[in-house]
């Protein structure tokens, strides 16, 4: 069956089974392969994508589910080329190791910061906690987290 | 010592490509024409395949292999030891399955769906064997036999009483040294089973080629090695296989070896002459690889001064079902044990076992934390015995500068040459607070707090002065560009610490680069020289060493190129960098104008035929030296729910030069969160009666530390020393940077209740069940079970 999603801001109308889940046709289908497979049954969180708004667990969710609604990949964080201000900071901070958690963590925090502009250190830890690191700590990709969440406050100063 | 390229903070090379997802991993390879693959796994720990029929997946057009179809041969997937020191005992595919997961049969179809119907289709009729899953009984008499005849390098050896392999060891007098002792003390611990839950499960891509090569993209930590063991496997000569280098999305040790889905894949592109991906799940993973469980038993003898004496250890290692590395790991175990601490004879038996698990293999330390932290659980017990300060009386004993040192095992040998255990200890005391710490076991109430510490290493590389039965080698090509930039050429896998990072600013040091003109370019088997594997965390000490050795090699060329250039003799010329210019600047001292950057000069040797600078060789490390590093961990135990949280954490390591100052204090992160896990958190049980492990790799119930367990508080430092056998002074951390975490843990909770603990993980049950030995108190549980 045909469905429509807007990927990264752009019409795409694909092809899918009903059973399709969502992480396949991101990364099978459309070639976003930012996207990542980590455990299949939504425990690692590095497969999380964007559904209007609100992050969603790509693996545990069936592509027809989201027919017609706005879907971000990590492919589409970044706008004209520039950095996101949790992409910077994430580099920046030493938040990347092997970095195939990063996606997933990058687009929770760009869920969280649009929800809430300043969370505090323990807002942010409840907010991650189902995604899973094995490299960092998660030390680092705390502190990045803040650190964008300072650059967003800074550039609103800036701009009002 | 001042650098202006090493020990700065930048952005590593490769972070926008991850934060954008840009970055390709082996899963990230799908290829035009290409067939998906699932593999058959046997669902019983023991057992012999009567009949396998395929015909079902066959008439849906599947391809299909069973053991039928591949190497009749045996072989060891890791091949980092010399052959002389290479127990094989693998297939590809087996009859005889001796662990649930092991694979059997294997199919590729032109959809994952419709590769995993044609897979179910496959009839198989067991006959079942008895299974043995505990390692100190495997190994009794009359048990049944996991492995009959398995090869050492090319000659056939036969196994009894499932004794994989062993190795004993022993210098000095010790009974003379037991007699001479005041104190002894014996000791028997036992560590779980872990899984490294690297975030990427394993994955193979093959792609046949016309003249009957193979081009493999596959989740590696060295690419050099999988392709010597395809062609071994397959016959088929090596230059025709290509391993492709590629992001990993984490290793801990479960891809040194090859692993299974490679030669899986292989089978099947073979076949099929198709390109094949073969991607496993994550249960599917926790299938393939584990820590080895050990159970040590440690007898150490000490003088009422202080001084230690002499040892004995045992180590009983459950390897799992197939041999990995081992044979390797007796040895580098005996090694961690008597580079602790100065021991004036030492007695070590060690006994690998095979039972029907899943085969273990090297994960972070590689045998290190586990003795560290048996060795520290009983220094500390030592030093509240004598009434000495558990850090005056380490201080007293420890192997340091000028003390030889076993890098891997005891054909791996070198003197230490940098060390900076003191200040390690006195720093991290200062700031965790260790003279205010509480008595043992002295407080009451619900929430008790305790502060333990730890000391450990781990060597960098396995390189010594001499060969040994360890291949420990790096090779780099680096080549100046016309533009002034250099691309930087190696087979050396970035398990992700940023290891490759560190070689590009090792290179611009010696280059008088910017750093932005190194280039890491990609890379594959084919167009690198050999590089052994990452770990040992060889990464920066050995494989900067290469880097290091190629760049010297590049900047002679370019002051004898300049030297013509300028007018000027080679040995005065010198080089800077030029930020403004974005360029390496050679140029004679005192003589202004008398200069020319290395765009200019690369472009000048191409119009003037005089050829491309470039260099390539082979690097050795000379010596394996010890990184060091100390752990102080502040606890909040909850003796009502056993459950405990780590409050303060220091650590400080002694790296020699710091190279990357970010991504080493996130080794340190990394290291302790890890090893906070193994601590208290994971453990791979077996259920027996299932034959498999208890949450059937689902990684749902298999509990690894989350952001939400992170300490309030953590503090690293790093100490200054200089190791003058590494590149600009650097030694390694990846190991280091975890290994006394979990002694560092366990003596905390030991400080915080006055309990020891001779067995991990420390459970919040196991916790709970201790306690209400040492205080008779009912559990919190018992009274609420009462309640209702």
């Amino acid at each position: 069956m045909k469905i429509e999603l807007i990927v990264n801001g752009v019409r795409r109308v694909i092809d899918v089974e009903p059973n399709e889940l969502l992480i396949n046709v991101i990364r099978e289908k459309l070639g976003l392969t930012g996207t990542k497979y980590g455990c299949g049954i939504g425990e690692c969180g590095a497969c999380t994508v964007i559904v209007d708004s609100k992050p969603v667990l790509s693996c545990l969710t069936l592509a027809v589910e989201v027919a017609g609604r706005e879907i971000t990949t990590i492919e589409g964080v970044a706008k004209n080329g520039r950095l996101d201000p949790v992409q910077e900071a994430f580099v920046e901070e030493g938040a990347v190791q092997c970095g195939y958690c990063t996606p997933g963590f990058i687009i929770m925090a760009k869920a969280l910061l649009e929800e809430n502009k300043n969370p505090s250190r323990q807002e942010i830890i409840e907010y991650i906690k189902g995604n899973l690191c094995r490299c960092t700590g998660y030390i680092n990709i705390v502190k990045a987290i803040q650190k964008a969440s300072e650059k967003i406050t800074l550039k609103e100063r800036k701009t009002t | 010592m001042s650098f202006y390229a090493i020990g700065k903070r930048t952005a590593r090379k490769d972070s926008v490509a991850k934060v954008t997802g840009w970055e390709k991993y082996a899963s990230d390879i799908y290829l035009p024409n290409m067939l998906h693959a699932r593999v058959l796994k046997s669902p019983f720990p023991h057992a012999i395949v009567k009949k396998i029929d395929t015909s079902r997946a066959e008439e849906m057009g599947a391809i299909v292999v069973t053991f039928k179809d591949v190497p009749d041969k045996l072989f060891c997937p890791r091949l980092v030891s010399t052959p002389d020191a290479t127990y094989k005992d693998w297939k590809v595919l087996t009859d005889k399955p001796k662990f649930v997961g092991e694979p059997i049969a294997a199919v590729a179809a032109e959809t994952e769906e419709l590769a995993q119907i044609a897979l179910e289709s496959i009839n198989v009729e067991y006959e079942l064997l008895e299974p043995v899953f505990d390692a100190l009984e495997s190994m009794k008499e009359g048990k049944p036999r996991i492995h009959d005849k398995i090869m050492l390098n090319d000659k056939i050896i036969d196994i009894e009483n499932n004794v994989a392999c062993r190795l004993e060891l022993q210098e000095g007098d010790l009974e003379e040294a037991f007699k001479r002792s005041d104190i002894i003390i014996e000791r028997e611990f036992r560590t779980s089973r872990g899984y490294h839950n690297q975030l990427e499960p394993k994955v193979a891509v093959v792609n046949p080629e016309p003249d009957g090569g193979l081009t493999i993209w596959c989740t590696t930590q060295t690419i050099h090695n999988t392709r010597l063991l395809i062609s071994e496997i397959f016959n088929i000569p090596v230059s025709k296989i290509n391993v492709k280098k590629l992001a990993l999305g984490g290793g801990f040790g479960s891809s040194i070896q090859t692993n299974i889905v490679v030669p899986i894949a292989v089978a099947l592109a073979l076949k099929a002459r198709r390109p094949v991906r073969l991607a496993y799940t994550k249960e599917e993973d926790m299938h393939e690889h584990s820590s080895y469980q050990m159970i040590f038993r440690l007898k150490i003898g000490v003088t009422r001064d202080g001084k230690l004496t002499g040892g004995f250890m045992e180590n009983i290692m459950d390897i799992g079902a197939h041999q990995i590395q081992a044979y390797p790991l007796l040895g580098t175990c005996a090694g961690w044990w008597v580079s602790l601490y100065k021991l004036q004879a030492i007695k070590y038996v060690g006994v690998a076992i095979y039972t029907n698990k899943i085969p273990s293999c090297a994960y972070r330390g590689y045998g290190n934390p586990q003795v560290t932290w048996a060795v520290e659980t009983i220094m500390d017990e030592l030093a509240e015995m004598l009434g000495m300060d558990p850090i005056e009386f380490r201080l007293k004993n420890y192997v340091g500068e000028r003390d030889l040192f076993w890098g891997q095992g005891p054909t791996v040998k070198s003197i230490i040459k940098s060390c900076g255990v003191e200040e390690i200890l006195k720093k991290g005391s200062e700031l965790i607070g260790w003279k205010n710490r509480p008595k043992p076991g002295e407080q009451k109430g619900r929430f008790r707090r305790g502060i333990g510490m730890a000391r450990g290493y781990h060597t960098s590389s396995a390189g010594a002065p001499i060969p040994s039965q360890v291949i420990d080698y790096s090779g780099a090509i680096l080549k100046v560009n016309e533009d002034g930039t250099v691309d930087y050429i190696t087979g050396l896998v970035d398990q992700g610490g940023g290891t490759l990072e560190a070689h590009a600013k090792i290179i611009a040091e010696e280059l008088g680069l910017p750093l932005k003109n190194v280039n890491i370019v990609a890379a594959d088997s084919q167009t690198t020289i050999y590089d052994v594997c990452t770990h040992a965390s060889r990464g920066v000490y050995a494989g900067g060493g290469a880097a290091l050795n190629v760049a010297r090699q590049v900047k002679e060329k370019i002051f004898k190129l300049a030297s013509t250039i300028l007018n000027a003799y080679p040995h005065t010329l010198r080089i800077r960098p030029d930020e403004e210019r974005g360029q390496a600047v050679i140029y004679v001292e005192g003589l202004p104008g008398k200069e020319i950057t290395l765009g200019e000069l690369a472009t000048l040797a191409r119009i003037k035929n005089l050829g491309t600078i470039a260099a390539v060789d082979s690097f050795r490390p000379p010596a394996c030296p010890p990184h060091f590093t100390g752990y102080f961990v502040e606890v909040l135990v909850d003796t009502e729910t056993g459950i405990v949280k780590p409050l303060k954490v220091v650590i400080g390591a002694d790296v020699g030069t710091v190279i990357n100052p970010d991504l080493a204090e996130g080794q340190l992160h990394g290291g302790f969160i890890m090893g906070w896990s193994r601590a208290i958190l994971e453990d791979l049980k077996y259920n027996e009666e299932i034959g498999d492990i208890e949450c059937r790799g689902f990684i749902i119930d298999y509990k690894m530390p989350t952001a939400a367990d992170i300490p309030e508080e953590i503090k690293t430092f790093f100490v200054e020393t200089y190791e003058p056998t590494g590149p600009f002074g650097a030694k390694g951390l990846g190991e280091g940077a975890q290994n006394p975490a979990i002694a560092a843990i366990s003596n905390a909770i030991y400080n915080a209740t006055g309990v020891r603990f001779y067995e991990l993980p420390i459970t919040p049950e196991k916790l709970l069940e201790k306690l209400k030995e040492k205080e008779g108190r009912k559990l919190a549980v018992e009274d609420a079970v009462k309640l209702t």
